[in-house]
């Protein structure tokens, strides 16, 4: 999977900005943990460990990675739900 | 502790009636809670962790026996569970996190815990004695959680358990964690992680348990997967105080918006919130809050004495870290300062040890200046305009 730049309307953003490893990967499963099929989670990070981690937590789980865009001070991130549960 | 804190850098103004430190609390005891693991896995006595509250407080604090129902921080007032109002000019907000095993369905009925009470933990201890082989599987249920090392250190004595009752050829470990790796941050996880391959341990990764079947005995995750188990020890997600909830000074996930550096309640000059209470980028451990219960209180004392200094937490954390075979390491890091990777030594395990004993003391806050040697400075003091 390349690194899509496309941004999409998100559903629920999570500003994890500031935060070290691993508060932007917690902030994201407790977003997921609340979302619905279909949504779409943004997840605004300044720890570099970020984009990996979401991007292997997506690729294992089975869910999007919509779009990752470098803005100046920070990544967005943003991941469909499209698997929860069984 | 930060009560003890204030009444010993107030006693001139305490003894002549111009300060009062209140303890609002009407718990009756005081836990050392690292001990939980030893009374779960090295069968510590639950007594030995556990101290009246009364004999740790410094006589200048006057403690009412009573919780708070209610904090208005507009009105400066806490409203307790007697309905007295009690007014203040400074509030230091402790109220800690509560495990929540109900947020995860099946999870409170299914798993052992070391993270609840000294009972809950020794229950622990009596459930390993008569376990005679099959799959144990201990792991984080949620987050955010207390003390982040924790369930590795419960899986590496889990394994010096079953190694030293010599059947540890008819248990499989297995780790499970919601996040990428078996520590949450890769230093420490590049430490762990080839210390469970050599002995035997799978770790399960981007396991966000979302129920538990108790009568199948297995766990789902909300990712898809599921494990089945014999014998399931799990952390589970915390939450915030219910009186912090109640009070409406939440964010949320029921945690007290605080400035990361002052400790102030964003939005508030006189009200703090220290530990696990808060919402700040920092492990919610013991010692994190004793840092921060250093700041609040200097900036309370420079405040009441009217002078211009505000204390500024550097994000300072120092967790022990228990990694079997008598063995431990120390997560150490702060706002600007990465953890970085510690190999753990006999040495860190005595001084994890140490530590335990003394901590007792640390609490009159007579002993700061050694925590000081020990740590460096913690905070800086600025002038405010």
């Amino acid at each position: 999977m390349g690194t899509p730049e496309t941004a999409v309307k998100p559903t629920i953003i999570v500003d994890s900005r500031g935060t070290m490893c691993p508060g932007p990967i917690t902030d994201l499963f407790r977003a997921y943990r609340n979302s619905n099929i279909g949504d779409v989670i943004e997840l605004l990070a300044t720890d570099p460990a970020a984009k990996s981690d979401t991007q292997a937590w997506a690729k294992r789980s089975g869910n999007e990675i919509l779009a990752i865009i470098d803005e100046k001070d920070h990544v967005r991130i943003q991941v469909r739900v499209v698997k929860k549960g069984r | 502790m930060a009560a003890n804190l204030l009444a010993k850098n107030l006693q001139e103004e305490i003894r002549t009636g111009q300060v009062g430190v209140h303890l609002v609390s009407c718990s009756e005891h005081h836990i050392f809670q690292p001990g939980y693991l030893h009374v779960a896995f090295k069968n510590q006595e639950p007594s030995q962790i556990v101290r009246d509250e009364n004999t740790l407080l410094r006589r200048e604090v006057h403690r009412i026996n009573e919780n708070a129902e209610r904090l208005d921080l507009r009105g400066q007032a806490v409203t307790l569970t007697s309905g007295e109002r009690l007014n203040y000019d400074h509030l230091i907000v402790a109220t800690g996190s509560a495990p929540n095993p109900s947020a995860i369905p099946g999870l409170a009925e299914a798993a052992l815990n070391f993270h609840t009470s000294p009972e809950e933990s020794r229950k622990i201890w009596d459930t390993i004695e008569q376990f005679d082989g099959g799959h144990v599987v201990v792991g984080i249920a949620g987050v955010p959680h207390k003390c982040p090392p924790s369930p590795n250190e419960a899986t590496f004595m889990v394994d010096d358990y079953f190694r030293n009752r010599g059947i540890r050829e008819k248990v499989k470990i297995t780790f499970v964690t919601p996040y990428p790796r078996a520590y949450p941050a890769e230093p420490i996880s590049k430490v762990v992680e080839p210390r469970f391959r050599k002995r035997g341990i799978e770790v399960v990764t981007f396991f966000n348990v979302e129920s538990v079947n108790s009568s199948k005995r297995e766990i789902y995750s909300l990712e898809g997967e599921s494990l089945s188990y014999d014998l399931l020890i799990m952390v589970p997600p915390h939450r915030g105080a219910d009186v912090v909830v109640k009070s409406g000074i939440d964010d949320a996930d029921g945690w007290i918006p605080t400035d990361k550096y002052t400790m102030r309640i964003q939005g508030y000059e006189n009200a703090y919130a220290i530990g696990d209470a808060t919402n700040i980028p920092v492990s919610k451990t013991g010692v994190t809050a004793h840092l921060e219960a250093i700041v609040a209180s200097n900036n309370i004392i420079s405040s009441v004495r009217k002078r211009k200094a505000v204390y500024k937490y550097n994000g300072r954390i120092n967790c022990p870290f228990e990694m079997g075979d008598g063995r431990a390491s120390f997560v150490v890091g702060s706002y600007d300062m990465p953890v970085k990777e510690i190999q753990p030594s006999r040495m860190r395990y005595a001084m994890k040890k140490a530590f335990g004993r003394f901590y007792w003391r640390t609490l009159s806050g007579n002993w700061d200046w050694l925590l000081e040697a020990y740590f460096g400075k913690t905070y800086r003091v600025e002038t405010s305009q």
